[in-house]
C-alpha cells in the first residue's frame, strides 16, 4: 500500500469507527438492528464517504437504494457522520411518534425507496439505472440487500434483466451475513454459491470481506472497469463484526432489544477502537 | 355525447400509446412479454428508445417501473390486469403506491373481457387498488376515455391504475364532445324512478340495458362513474338521492368494487335508496366468449333491463 493510500484506508476505518458508534448509540435507546448497523459500518464508510461523489448541494451525485429496510440503521450512523441527520433527532428510532423509521419510507433523506417489504430494492435500482443511463447521465448506482432478500423471486427478475440490459452502471452490495430473521441462512434456506449464481444471471461478481476495508475500495474500483455487466459485491459478514464483545455476547440477534445487549461494554470497546485509531 | 354509429377500433392502444409517446419523450411503455396481446406494437416498432421489455416478469415489471419513474420517467406498465394486480400486488402498493413519482400500470383484459377463466380474469383489481391509499383507480368505458383518462394520467402523482381496453368493444363516445376529468361522472341518460350507476366496460352493458327499457318505456337514469378512486362523493349521493332504487353494474367482482363504493357513499349520508348490486356475483365466471359469459352470469342486455326493471317489484 502507498503512503497515499493507507492514509485513506486510515480515515475511513476512523469513519467506520464512528459509524459504530452512532449505531450503538442509537440503537441503545429503545433497540434496533445493531448487529447489522455495526457489521455494514466498513462498507458504509467506503460507500458514502469515498465511493459515491458529492453534488454542489451537501449530497450525493450518484445514487444509493436501500433495499434491506431493516439496515437503515447503517444509513442513519452514515449520515450522522456526514452531518446531515443529527445525532439528537436519530435517537428518537424506534420511539412512538419519530420520523425515524426502522425501514423508512420512500422520500426520507437518504432513502430512495420504501424498503420494509423485502426483496423490492434490486429492481427498483436496475430501473433507476436504466433511466439514468437512458438519459446519458454518468449517475451511477448501488443497491445494498441482505442475503435473507436473495430467498425472494423478484430478486433474481431483477438480476435477470440487470445483465440483460447490462447495467454497467450498477452495483449490488450484499451484506452475506448468512442470518435471517430466525436463524443462520445455511438452515433456512441455503443460498450459496451467490457469485457464481448472479454471474449465470449475466452479472460480474466477487466475493468480498465485508469488513476489510481495502478489499471493499478494490472492488468498487474494479467495477468501475467491467463494461456490459452490472457488479455484484457479496460481502461476507458477521453481525456486529468490529466490536468483538458484542459479537461474541449476541452472534445471532437479527434484532437488538434495548435491554438485552451490554451497551456500555460495546461502547467502551468501540471509543478505544477510536482512541487508537485517532492518534 | 355519444357518437351516432358505433365503431370499433382494431388496435386502439396501438395508437393511444403512440400517439402519447410522440408527444411526450418522457414517457416509457413498459411490458411483460405481452406487447402483442395489450396492442402496443408502433411504439415497440418505431419508437424502441420508449419501449422496455422485463420478460415474463411482473413483480419486476411493477418494481423496475418504479424505478424508472425514479429516475424521472413516466413509466406505463402494461400486462393484463391479474397479473398486474395479482402477482404484483405488494410491488403496486409499496414501490409505486407510497412515493410522489407517477407511475402507470394498466392492466388489460379486466374481469370477464377474457376467454380464459379464473386465472385469467381479474374480477377483483378495483376493489385491491382502491384500498391502497391516495391511489388513482379509473375505468374507462371505451376507446375515447380511455385515451383521455390516460391523457390526464401522466401528470397524475403516485399510483394510477387504468383498466385497459384492446378494441373488441365499441367506441362510444364522441371525442369531440366528452372530455375526460378526474373524478366526474357522467349522466348518460337521465330519468326517475331508478337509477342506474356503472363504470368501465359495464357502462357498455347498461346503455344496451337502457335502451331497452327506453323502448319499454320503463322511466330510470344511467350515470357513469370512470373514477372510482379518488371517488366523487357527493355527484354520486346527488344522483343516488334522487331515486327510490339504484342498481350498479359492474364487469367486476360485486364484492369491492363499483357497488360496494356505491353502498359505502350511500350508507355514509344514511336512510338511502336501497342499492341491487350487479356484476360478477362472488363467484368463478365461466369462460369463453364475451357473449356466452355475460349470458351465463345475467349481465346481456335483457337479463340485465329485466333485473333493473325488476327491482320495482
Ligand atoms: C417480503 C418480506 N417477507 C418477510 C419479511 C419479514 N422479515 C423481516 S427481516 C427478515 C429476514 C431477512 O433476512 P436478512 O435481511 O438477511 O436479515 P439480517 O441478516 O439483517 O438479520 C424477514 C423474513 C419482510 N420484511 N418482507
Ligand atoms: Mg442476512
Amino acid at each position: 500500500m502507498t503512503g497515499e493510500q493507507s492514509k485513506r484506508v486510515r480515515a475511513l476505518e476512523l469513519i467506520a469507527a464512528k459509524i459504530r458508534r452512532n449505531v450503538l448509540d442509537i440503537c441503545m435507546q429503545r433497540g434496533g438492528y445493531a448487529g447489522q448497523g455495526v457489521a455494514l459500518a466498513d462498507i458504509a464508510a467506503c460507500l458514502y464517504f469515498d465511493e459515491m461523489r458529492s453534488d454542489d448541494k451537501g449530497w450525493f451525485h450518484d445514487r444509493f437504494v436501500l433495499s434491506n429496510g431493516h439496515d437503515a440503521i447503517m444509513t442513519y450512523g452514515a449520515l450522522a457522520e456526514h452531518g446531515s441527520y443529527s445525532l439528537e433527532e436519530l435517537r428518537s428510532y424506534n420511539e412512538d411518534g419519530t420520523k425515524i423509521d426502522q425501514s423508512p419510507i420512500e422520500g426520507q433523506l437518504g432513502f430512495e425507496i420504501t424498503a420494509g417489504s423485502l426483496g423490492q430494492g434490486p429492481s427498483q435500482a436496475a430501473g433507476i439505472a436504466w433511466g439514468e443511463r437512458h438519459q446519458g447521465s454518468d449517475k451511477r448506482v448501488y443497491c445494498l440487500f441482505s442475503d435473507g432478500e436473495l430467498q425472494e423471486g423478484n430478486v433474481w427478475e431483477a438480476a435477470m434483466f440487470a445483465g440483460h440490459q447490462k447495467l454497467s452502471n450498477m452495483v449490488y452490495i450484499i451484506d452475506n451475513n448468512d442470518m435471517q430473521a430466525t436463524g443462520s441462512t445455511t438452515d433456512v434456506l441455503g443460498v450459496e454459491p451467490v457469485p457464481e449464481k448472479f454471474e449465470a444471471f449475466g452479472c460480474a461478481a466477487r466475493r468480498v470481506n465485508g469488513n476489510d476495508i481495502p478489499e471493499i475500495l478494490d472492488a468498487f474500483a474494479e467495477a468501475k472497469h467491467i463494461k456490459d455487466k452490472p457488479y455484484v459485491m457479496v460481502c461476507d459478514t458477521r453481525l456486529f463484526a468490529g466490536i468483538d464483545c458484542l459479537q461474541e455476547a449476541l452472534p445471532t440477534a437479527h434484532y437488538v432489544a434495548a435491554h438485552s445487549a451490554d451497551w456500555q461494554a460495546g461502547l467502551s470497546e468501540i471509543n478505544t477502537t477510536l482512541a487508537a485509531l485517532a492518534d | 355525447m355519444l357518437l351516432a354509429e358505433r365503431i370499433i377500433d382494431g388496435a386502439p392502444f396501438d395508437e393511444i400509446s403512440f400517439d402519447l409517446c410522440s408527444r411526450r419523450p418522457d414517457v416509457i411503455m413498459m411490458s411483460a412479454d405481452l406487447s402483442k396481446y395489450t396492442q402496443l406494437n408502433r411504439v415497440k416498432k418505431e419508437l424502441p428508445d420508449q419501449h422496455l421489455d422485463v420478460g415474463m416478469a411482473e413483480q419486476n415489471l411493477i418494481s423496475v417501473a418504479a424505478g424508472v419513474a425514479k429516475a424521472g420517467y413516466v413509466p406505463v406498465a402494461t400486462t393484463f390486469a391479474c397479473y398486474a394486480t395479482r402477482r404484483a400486488y405488494d410491488q403496486m402498493m409499496i414501490c409505486m403506491g407510497t412515493g410522489p413519482k407517477t407511475s402507470i400500470v394498466i392492466g388489460f383484459t379486466p374481469g370477464i373481457a377474457n376467454p380464459a377463466r379464473i386465472h385469467h380474469q381479474a374480477a377483483e383489481d378495483l376493489g385491491m387498488i382502491r384500498a391502497i391509499p391516495n391511489t388513482t383507480v379509473i375505468d374507462p368505458m371505451d376507446v375515447t376515455e380511455f385515451k383521455q383518462a390516460l391523457d390526464v394520467a401522466v401528470d397524475l402523482p403516485g399510483l394510477v391504475y387504468l383498466r385497459g381496453h384492446r378494441g373488441d368493444t365499441p367506441r362510444l363516445l364522441d371525442p369531440e364532445r366528452y372530455t375526460f376529468e378526474l373524478g366526474k361522472t357522467c349522466t348518460l341518460r337521465e330519468g326517475a324512478n331508478v337509477g342506474v350507476v356503472a363504470t368501465g366496460h359495464a357502462t357498455q352493458w347498461a346503455l344496451e340495458a337502457s335502451e331497452i327499457l327506453q323502448k319499454d318505456g320503463f322511466d330510470h337514469s344511467l350515470l357513469h362513474v370512470p373514477t372510482i378512486k379518488p371517488v366523487n362523493e357527493s355527484e354520486i349521493v346527488e344522483f343516488c338521492f334522487a331515486h327510490d332504487q339504484i342498481v350498479t353494474v359492474e364487469n367486476h367482482n360485486i364484492v369491492t368494487g363499483l357497488g360496494s363504493l356505491v353502498t359505502e357513499v350511500v350508507a355514509n349520508v344514511g336512510r338511502g335508496p336501497r342499492i341491487t348490486r350487479l356484476g360478477i356475483p362472488d363467484v368463478w365466471a365461466p369462460g369463453g366468449t364475451l357473449a356466452h359469459i355475460r349470458k351465463e352470469l345475467a349481465l346481456d342486455a335483457d337479463a340485465l333491463a329485466s333485473k333493473i326493471r325488476g327491482v320495482c317489484q
